[in-house]
């Protein structure tokens, strides 16, 4: 029952949004929607921490902790993009930026895009699950375009292009590991690629198929989590798309693409152990780490510096991962629950600063502190949350991971990956620096003060990000530690 | 009718063959209304092969794969290709980076690829070379992905990758996948197309052009 309300709720938005017309009853559709998936989320976790995973519609769907900790991170995620949203269409709506219709083509495929990444942790079915994560895209490609100009068009033909070929790498890898599995699950393959099934025969799969289909979700997932080499769409598509949107894609599609990969790792585990896949992952994590640093440090451009942050976060987590242990794992959820919460609150900076002064460019937009002081003031912060400094909450899955990385003794690994966040933050703290505090040009707006919309759900992401920096409540720390669990292999 | 298991999985290899056959000529020839009849003739095989396989392992739903990928694949998508290469009204030439001998040859690389690969999975199994074709069929749709510069012929190429995807998931289960993902991934398919029909009408409005290589503002 409860699966399927969370499901039900964003279809039904999107069937209301795409009747309706005026663009007051689409933004209260979207609120209403984004406000209602948030107890039912709540109310998904404390069941799944309580007792065993809940199932649905025939074991059509399946939640565990892992499910319910990404379905409430896109929850919160929903939450509070849908209450920003309204001020930063209103502000394009004023500004002549996009007209009713795209509006509304915005309202309609918020909820589908919501709808998609909502199925992709709730579905059993590991193809269902593929599914969803190519709808997800298809959605996202037209919201990049949304605003139809020259770069947005290109930006989401490169997505389109490259999201494509990764996710015909992933459905190569899901057939794989389908053939892998079918001589241990027997004749019924209409549940083949049920994971509740999956996991409890992965220690007889094929393992030639196994490593086979493994490499190939991996490459294929991590596409859509931005990992090097496949990450190439991400600067583009963030940058161009709607702040709001690309709200969604970086701080809870993101989660689904890795939520897609530990699905594959934990089977590959149990076939072929843990130093295959760990290897995998940790090349993957590092070189994604590694590949996005000279770019936030050469950045030019505000929006595409939160996509590289991305691309690097990604590598993180899936090096945490790699690293394995339970210090792997731990750190590896933390990151992700953390970065879900932080990542918003600079979308929603970089958004009000290119709404105000009208360009993406670092060069120019300065002193944003004086003419935004609000967003100026927690821009600077977000960056010090987002690049892992003390006493905010990243830093404390970062620390984890890299004790995961020294625990398995593996000290050459551990130092890249603390050059490469260290240049991270360098880079980061320096731009965003100028940009909030560096004399403003004398051609600058007028200081002004955000919209009451865009400030609610500013002040609602900064004040999580400053409470989880001091404090997880426990509830949620169990399901970080019961997904961690999932990770090493329980089922 | 194929009556033996031995006939039919010949049969079965000479219909992969021939989709490989029709993949190299895609790769040789510059017409892209050539391109769109030769993805239709190549998916006419895939559904022959769906049907054969159908047949010899009494799986119904096989059936139902064939029936959707002939409507699907021969009829619809070449239909509403022909329909947008004649709406957007562009050129007849597809413009290649690297041209059509070396190209051959890179492909040819690219199926022993595929079989190299695929060598580990089809001696466990049955020892069918579908599989490699299958693998071969993907490599070198991406490879005619990245050497195609016009938006609808990258779409084409992908397209043929898919068809390499579904040739592999029949010739390692001899079922294909469990229905309701097919009929998923079909359906995402038809999206994918459907979108990527907005974006070149768009891209067609604003830039001109359908030359891809023209999208190149973005770096850093």
């Amino acid at each position: 029952m409860l699966l399927l309300a969370i499901l039900v709720t964003p279809l039904a938005a999107a069937t209301i949004c795409a009747a309706v017309k005026s663009r007051g009853a689409l933004e209260t559709v979207n609120l209403i929607m984004s406000v209602l998936l948030c107890p039912l989320a709540i109310a998904l976790a404390r069941r799944v921490v309580r007792q065993e995973p809940v199932g649905a519609l025939g074991d059509a769907l399946h939640a565990d902790a892992l499910s319910a900790l990404v379905v409430c991170l896109t929850a919160f995620v929903g939450f509070v993009t849908s209450i920003y949203a309204v001020g930063h269409l209103r502000h394009d709506a004023r500004s002549g930026k996009v007209s009713p219709k795209q509006i509304r083509r915005f309202y309609t495929l918020m909820p589908l895009l919501t709808f998609a990444m909502l199925l992709v942790p709730l579905a059993n079915n590991l193809g269902v699950m593929w599914v969803a994560i190519e709808g997800a895209t298809l959605a996202s490609v037209l919201l990049v375009a949304l605003y139809n100009e020259r770069t947005s068009l290109e930006a989401a033909w490169k997505y389109i292009i490259i999201g494509s070929v990764g996710i015909s790498l992933a459905l190569f890898g899901t057939i794989v590991t389908y053939f892998a599995a079918s001589k241990a699950v027997g004749i019924e393959s209409s549940k083949g690629l049920n994971w509740s099934v999956l996991i409890t025969v992965a220690d007889k799969f094929n393992p030639a198929a196994m490593r086979l289909g493994f490499i190939l979700a991996l490459v294929g997932y991590g596409t859509k989590a931005g990992l090097a080499p496949l990450h190439t769409w991400k600067p583009d598509a963030y940058a161009e798309a709607p702040a709001p949107a690309a709200t969604l894609l970086g701080a809870a599609f993101i989660n689904c693409a890795l939520y897609a990969i530990v699905r594959f790792t934990v089977l590959a585990e149990k076939t072929l152990g843990h130093r295959f896949t760990g290897n995998l992952l940790i090349a993957f994590g590092l070189a994604s780490i590694l590949i996005a640093a000279p770019f936030i440090v050469a950045q030019r451009n505000f929006r595409r510096i939160l996509a590289y942050s991305s691309i690097d976060h990604a590598g993180i987590m899936v090096a945490g991962i790699g690293f394995g242990g339970k210090l792997g794992a731990i750190g590896a959820m933390l990151h992700m629950l953390f970065h879900a919460v932080t990542k918003p609150l600079m979308f929603f900076c970089a958004g009000n600063v290119q709404q105000h002064y009208a360009t993406p460019y670092f060069r120019n937009a300065t002193g944003v502190i004086k003419t935004l002081p609000l967003t100026g003031g927690l821009f600077l912060m977000g960056t010090f949350a987002v690049t892992g400094t003390p006493p905010f909450s990243i830093f404390q899955s970062e620390f984890t991971i890299l004790s995961a990385a020294l625990a398995e003794s593996r000290p050459w690994l551990a130092t890249i990956f603390i050059g490469g966040v260290v240049t991270i933050f360098c880079g980061f703290l320096v731009h965003i620096a100028k940009l909030t505090l560096g004399t403003p040009q004398p051609d600058a707006p007028a200081p002004a003060t955000e919209s009451p919309w865009k400030l609610t759900a500013l002040v609602v992401v900064a004040a999580a990000v400053i409470v989880l920096g001091f404090w997880v409540p426990a509830p949620l720390y169990a399901l970080v530690e019961q997904s961690a669990e999932i990770i090493r292999g329980s089922p | 009718m194929p009556a033996s298991p031995q006939l039919n999985l010949q049969l079965i290899t000479l219909l992969a063959a021939g989709m490989l056959v029709l993949q190299l000529l895609m790769v040789a020839q510059r017409q892209l209304l050539t391109n769109i009849r030769l993805f239709a003739i190549q998916s006419l095989l895939l559904a022959g092969i769906a049907g054969v396989s159908a047949f010899s392992n009494h799986a119904p739903h096989v059936y139902f794969m064939a029936a959707l990928t002939f409507g699907g694949k021969v009829l619809f998508l070449p239909w509403f290709l022909r329909r947008l290469v004649r709406q957007i009204g562009i050129g007849q030439e597809m413009h290649p980076w690297i041209n059509p001998p070396t190209s051959m040859l890179i492909c040819g690389g690219l199926t022993l690829l595929g079989y190299l690969v695929a060598r580990p999975l089809t001696t466990a199994v049955s020892g069918t070379n579908t599989f490699g074709v299958a693998m071969a069929l993907v490599l070198t749709g991406f490879f005619l992905l990245i050497n195609r510069r016009r938006a609808l012929t990258q779409v084409l190429a992908l397209l043929s990758a898919e068809n390499g995807l579904f040739l592999a998931a029949i010739s390692l289960t001899g079922q294909g996948m469990p229905l309701v993902v097919e009929l998923g991934v079909f359906f995402d398919l038809f999206i994918a197309v459907m979108v990527v029909g907005i974006l070149v009408f768009r891209i067609r409005a604003t830039f001109a052009t359908t030359d891809v290589h023209q999208l190149n503002r973005l770096k850093g």
